[in-house]
């Protein structure tokens, strides 16, 4: 060992001091690189957009949409059939549903850009909620499309609906051509319409 | 009259004896009545039937709003004379076919119940391969080097004896 140093093993266990020391390094590097990856993980989330809507694909999507038939929270008669030649975008809803509630003015304004006669309408169908808290919270909010009544929830087993807010896509044939888990924005409604639209259904 | 009855009688009564319980354990491993009610089909369905704003529950286990409806569209569903696999087809073409806690075997479903099976049986086989590789050494193959080599540290050692017992002997 004391003697002359003639290969690299013997080099290396020469000095457990400086191997210790580059331990050490080792240690910290790693403490520093987890601290940042932590660091950049808390302002990814922190600055991230609030939860937005996917598009699911359900059984229902290609298909004829469900009969969509009932009373409205305004005592109006509402039928989705009266709506054929239109793009329509058909809502579940609930008053309770803090999604829906971030949700709302998003649809207002998507209902004001499309209050020209002939273009998409919106509907809501009120899901696991009184009528008349619906039609309180639609008023409160400045909602002016129907709210269809779904007296036990036979209009959401019909559309699968599992949660409100979930949101359809009706093309003017009568097709329901998207499904959508979550909260939408305009925004987000008018990419769907005009990809919709696009693709010719 | 009284007392002992005749061994006729007493082999009659064996007879008997075998022929009762026979007939009992036929009836009773028969399936029952053969036509369920309309109510035992509902909640035999409904407990087949995944609740869809549940975690994993039926939709005879919950209270949730879409299970009452499930329930109501199934009970209106049976009276109205469909079958379970019109009922279960219904239900499917609206959820998916998660929506039943039993999902039918076809398609993506299928590698569910094959892949299991798969891996545990190749995981046995290389398990097997490996025992026996491990039981079974590779066969070594002695050259001339090998020789030359063991005859000169053998040799080495004698030396070093030599050198040992005549520093014993000095000591």
């Amino acid at each position: 060992m004391t003697g002359t140093a003639t290969g690299p093993a013997v080099e290396s266990a020469s000095d457990p001091l400086d191997q210790a020391t580059r331990r050490r390094h080792t240690a910290r590097w790693a403490a520093g690189g987890a601290l940042v990856v932590g660091a950049a993980l808390v302002a990814l989330l922190a600055t991230r957009p609030p939860e937005t809507a996917t598009e699911v694909a359900t059984p229902l999507v290609g298909q004829v949409a469900p009969r969509l038939v009932g009373p409205t929270v305004t005592g109006a008669t509402f039928d989705l059939a009266t709506l054929r030649g239109r793009w329509v975008v058909v809502n579940f809803f609930a008053s309770w549903c803090a999604p829906c509630q971030q949700e709302q003015p998003e649809l207002v304004a998507f209902a004001y850009a499309h209050r020209r006669p002939g273009q998409a309408v919106l509907v809501g169908v009120v899901f696991d909620d009184a009528a008349s808290t619906a039609r309180a919270f639609m008023r409160s909010t400045g909602a002016t499309w129907p709210a269809v009544v779904d007296r036990g929830g036979q209009i959401g087993l019909d559309y699968g609906v599992r949660g409100p807010p979930e949101t359809f896509l009706v093309s003017p044939g009568g097709t329901v051509v998207a499904h959508f888990d979550g909260p939408m924005t305009s925004a987000s409604l008018d990419y769907w319409l005009g990809r919709a639209i696009g693709g010719g259904r | 009259m009284s007392g002992v009855p005749a061994r006729g009688a007493r082999r009659w009564t064996w007879v008997a004896l075998v022929v009762v319980v026979g007939v009992a354990l036929g009836v009773g491993a028969s399936p029952g009545s053969p036509a369920p009610t309309t109510a035992q089909r509902v909640a035999a369905i409904d407990a087949l039937v995944r609740c869809p704003s549940c975690e994993g529950i039926s939709v005879a286990d919950s209270s949730a709003s879409t299970a009452v409806a499930i329930r109501q569209a199934v009970t209106a569903r049976v009276h109205a004379g469909q079958s379970d696999a019109q009922i279960d087809a219904f239900l499917v073409s609206r959820y998916g076919p998660s929506i039943l806690l039993r999902p039918p075997v076809g398609g993506a479903t299928a590698w569910v119940w094959v892949l299991p099976p798969v891996a545990v049986a190749v995981g046995l086989a290389c398990l097997a391969v490996v025992f026996w590789r491990r039981r079974r050494p590779p066969p070594v193959t002695v050259t001339d080097e090998d020789r030359a080599l063991v005859a000169r540290a053998l040799a080495a050692r004698l030396v070093d004896a030599d050198d040992g017992a005549n520093v014993g002997r000095g000591a």
